[in-house]
């Protein structure tokens, strides 16, 4: 039934997004084919032969280790505070809701810079606990420090599946004589684990793709691998083969993530919506719950602020930290836009079920497996190649060469940031766009909507919250995003993130502790604003 | 609807931000400068240069293979005029990509050791920095360890630290083993390294030096300038942390203390090669030296650079490794794979 009806509303002419899914998938997977194209036309020496001798194995069995660490912790933490926040009531709650997302405003670098200075050998939490407290470095580490700073997406991809859940089959299953424990495995965990996917899917690949904070704590993974074989041996193009490998991975987590959602899609779908009401926590669990929120903050963004906040007290201030703020503002906000765009068209043409939209959503999503440096040579291939095309043709028109260089420009950088990004926002378009089920359109058509009517009355209502999340998400990571930017910059174009990882690289973490706080304070004023935006129906629930 | 948006937002980024690098020709005189270096100094040097010869200095700093990356593929509309890189090996690569002019620097800068310039002209060093060895204060005497090779020996086991293998320091150090010794030689001296480690690599360079105040080490290889800045921190910890070390130069009786180098060269496509030379020659300018030593404790390659750096000064005199810095270049792959296969992390 619902299958039919939204074919013949496609045949009817709907609203078709697919050309905008395919341009969405051009432009984030382009970089990527590029880097691929380098990768199977370059000649071929011994060096991946060398590699595979000597240390393959070693970066291959630490991404594992850092995208299972990774997993484990955000899966753990994110869903455990979604559930409490989404289904219990606890003095704090409210406010807790959208404070537990702040701490994606954190590089994970900036985190690793900020841990491995304080538990170093000689540092201050050694000293305090005489010398007992474990040096946070290797695969281990790595993979906490994004659990700190990266719990967030499966917290809030968990929190709205949790609270959007109907209450029946949970209390189907407590009459049966589950516990709440149980009814909570069998029934909620299953039902949500879609979107815990998802964000499980953002994390891994983010982790696996990660440079900064991975290079800082000694856990080498696959990416340093290929920038090693980029920067040591020289050569671009084995470290383009390395780069395919991660493509590869990204697609085997992608796969495993759409698995999980045609498997979820069975277990939903119930008519009558009942919200499920949140459970009263009794004081001494209220006050657990409590801690249990404070935690992460305190891990992800309390304990590293403070810490380089103490080191940039004592340095001078680092020259040219408003310019570089506006540009980050400027560059993230343009990316952001474009970006929930572009994910909210990719998600109405996956909602077509065209085999054509279904292959363009998963090209938009491979950008964000790769390594920013390596999607900047994709980008810079791909540009540099436009250009030597269009050259010799304006030459021959005009007598001059074509006047705008493609690779100089702050276009070229949304490019690589859009090829990197935009999979973040095609997820939480997608899950919103999902709560708009197919029923709902044949009612509105029914009552005699056109489609443009129904997206606007129908399912923008529905779906702005996933959209804005999706924006947020985008912009947050422009903010931070670092290797891409360095090298894509147009002229005198400093943002905070360059300026912070140029101190930082020199071992200046006191001069790098000013822009690295105003990256998390850039990040988190309007992330406050729209994660209280995003959590303000939760609190509408329980009082209905 | 949603189409308006996506097609405004698209022009947004095409036109309102992008910033074409049509060149203002006339009036200004201006400089493209790509540069590796990332340090507060360079910014003064380049203010102190614009305000002598009136040229302004256009500035991109990152990674310097993603630089060499960005030049090569733009190719002969590359804006680039002066590459500066850290890392002689990095002004190599550069060198084999073709993105240097050739050009004669002994000319242009006549004041320089011709160790530090490329024999082939394409590119020249104009500041050094070298990788020494710090020894706990307490725990070894002066004078038990003299030389880079006598780290291998065992009887440091279980008391060296040093960083990853990644970092281009620890690259050129070994290639210049390779350069002296040989591969077989380097292989051996690196695999005993590793033996001795005290801990698995981690950290930077200032982390070694903690280490041995955390006395988790006795010996740590660093770059003298890391050592310098630990000394002049406006920490209190850091301070303390470089007092339990002492800092020496090593093989003074043979081949010389490692020195690696940051360089520049004018590219080959510059479209504004005679504000490049300029450029070049300013860096080798009493104002320039002195701005790099006091601001960011390098050390200076003109020799009679006047500046004010009491931590530096008592570092000199010493003597460095007279081989040409290009050699370090050659050599910086097999030292690579030295490191991959003795497992040094």
């Amino acid at each position: 039934m619902a299958i039919t009806s939204t074919q013949s509303l496609n045949k009817k002419g709907a609203l078709n997004a697919t050309p905008f899914a395919i341009l969405a998938a051009l432009i984030c997977a382009a970089p990527i084919l590029a880097v691929g194209w380098i990768a199977l036309t370059g000649d071929t020496g011994d060096y991946l032969e060398h590699l595979a001798r000597t240390r393959l194995p070693t970066y291959l069995v630490n991404s594992a280790q850092v995208a299972v660490f990774a997993a484990l912790g955000t899966g753990l933490l994110g869903t455990t505070l979604g559930w409490l926040i989404a289904r219990t009531e606890f003095f704090g709650r409210k406010t807790m809701s959208w404070v537990l997302i702040l701490p994606l405003a954190v590089p994970a670098y900036v985190a690793a810079y900020a841990w491995l200075d304080l538990s170093t050998a000689g540092g201050p939490l050694q000293a305090v606990t005489f010398g007992l407290f474990p040096t946070i470095r290797g695969s281990w580490g790595a993979g906490l420090m994004f659990t700190f700073v990266l719990y967030p997406y499966v917290y809030l991809l968990a929190r709205d599946a949790f609270s959007s859940q109907s209450a029946d089959a949970f209390d189907a299953a407590r009459t049966l004589g589950a516990s709440p424990l149980r009814a909570f495995f069998q029934t909620s965990l299953p039902m949500a684990r879609p979107a815990i996917a998802a964000g499980l899917a953002l994390v891994m690949m983010e982790s696996l793709a990660d440079y900064g904070a991975v290079s800082h704590l000694g856990a080498p993974t696959l990416s340093i691998g290929l920038i090693r074989a980029w920067s040591g041996a020289g050569s671009l193009i084995d470290a383009a083969r390395l780069s395919l490998v991660l493509v590869v991975i990204a697609l085997l987590i992608f796969g495993l993530e759409r698995a999980q959602r045609r498997r979820a899609r069975s277990v939903t779908g119930s008519g009558k919506h009942r919200p499920a009401p949140r459970t009263d926590l009794k004081p001494a669990s209220a006050l657990a719950a409590l801690s249990l929120c404070l935690l992460p903050l305190i891990l992800g963004l309390v304990a590293p602020m403070a810490r380089l906040g103490w080191l940039a007290l004592k340095e001078p201030i680092a020259a040219g930290l408003v310019q570089a703020s506006y540009h980050s503002l400027t560059l993230a906000i343009i990316s952001a836009l474009i970006a929930a765009a572009l994910g909210l068209s990719t998600a109405y043409a996956l909602r077509t079920k065209t085999r054509i939209a279904t292959i363009a959503a998963r090209a938009a999503g491979l950008g964000y497996a790769v390594p920013g440096a390596v999607a900047a040579v994709g980008v810079i291939a791909i540009l540099s190649g436009i250009q030597g095309m269009i050259d010799p043709a304006w030459t021959s028109l005009t007598g001059e060469p074509f006047p705008i260089l493609l690779t100089g420009g702050a276009a070229a950088l949304i490019f690589a940031y859009l090829s990197r990004f935009a999979a973040a926002a095609i997820g939480p378009s997608e899950s919103a766009l999902s709560r708009v089920t197919p029923t709902l359109d044949g009612a509105a058509r029914t009552l005699g909507a056109t489609p443009l009517q129904t997206a606007r009355r129908v399912h923008w209502p529905l779906m702005i919250a996933g959209i804005t999340s999706a924006g947020l998400l985008v912009f947050v990571e422009v903010l931070k995003e670092l290797p891409a930017t360095m090298i894509l910059r147009p002229f005198n174009y400093d943002t905070l993130a360059v300026i912070a990882h140029a101190y930082a690289a020199d071992e200046r973490l006191g001069e790098a502790a000013m822009p690295s706080l105003l990256i998390v304070l850039i990040a988190i004023l309007p992330m406050i604003f729209v994660a209280r935006y995003l959590s303000r129906d939760l609190s509408g629930a329980s009082q209905s | 609807m949603k189409t308006n948006f996506i097609l405004i937002a698209a022009a947004l980024a095409l036109t309102g931000c992008s910033q074409p690098s049509t060149e203002v020709e006339g009036t200004s005189r201006e400089v493209n400068v790509f540069s590796a270096r990332h340090y507060r100094s360079d910014a003064s040097i380049y203010a102190a240069f614009t305000e002598l010869t009136g040229i302004d200095v256009n500035l991109i700093e990152a990674n310097g293979d993603q630089l060499i990356e960005r030049v090569r593929a733009d190719g002969d509309r590359s804006p680039a005029d002066v590459l500066i890189t850290v890392d002689a090996a990095r002004l190599h690569r550069a060198e084999q990509a073709g993105l240097f002019a050739a050009t004669d620097y002994s000319d242009l800068v006549p004041s320089i050791a011709p160790h530090l310039i490329d024999p082939d002209q394409y590119w020249v060093s104009f500041t050094l920095r070298a990788r020494v060895i710090a020894f706990s204060a307490d725990r070894v005497e002066a004078g038990e360890i003299s030389t880079y090779e006598d780290l291998a020996d065992p009887r440091w086991a279980g008391r060296i630290c040093i960083r990853e293998s990644g970092n281009a320091y620890n690259q050129s150090l070994l290639a210049s083993i390779v350069a002296r010794s040989g591969e077989d030689a380097a292989e051996a001296w690196a695999a005993g390294i590793v033996a001795n480690m005290a801990r698995p690599p981690q950290g930077g360079d200032r982390d070694q030096i903690k280490g041995i105040a955390a006395g988790i080490c006795d010996v740590a290889v660093v770059n003298h300038y890391y050592y310098a800045m630990l000394a002049n921190s406006a920490q209190e910890a850091d301070r303390e942390a470089a007092a339990a070390s002492v800092l020496f130069f090593p093989n003074q009786e043979s081949s010389g203390a490692h020195i690696n180098v940051s360089g520049a060269g004018i590219a080959a496509n510059a479209p504004h090669p005679e504000e490049a030379r300029e450029l070049i020659a300013f860096l080798f300018s009493q104002d320039a030296q002195r701005l790099i030593v006091e601001m960011n404790n390098e050390l200076p390659v003109v020799a009679d650079a006047e500046w004010d750096n009491p931590t530096l000064q008592a570092m000199l005199p010493f003597q460095e490794d007279a081989r040409n810095v290009s050699e370090l270049g050659d050599h910086n792959e097999t030292a690579q794979r030295i490191f991959d296969r003795v497992g040094w992390q």
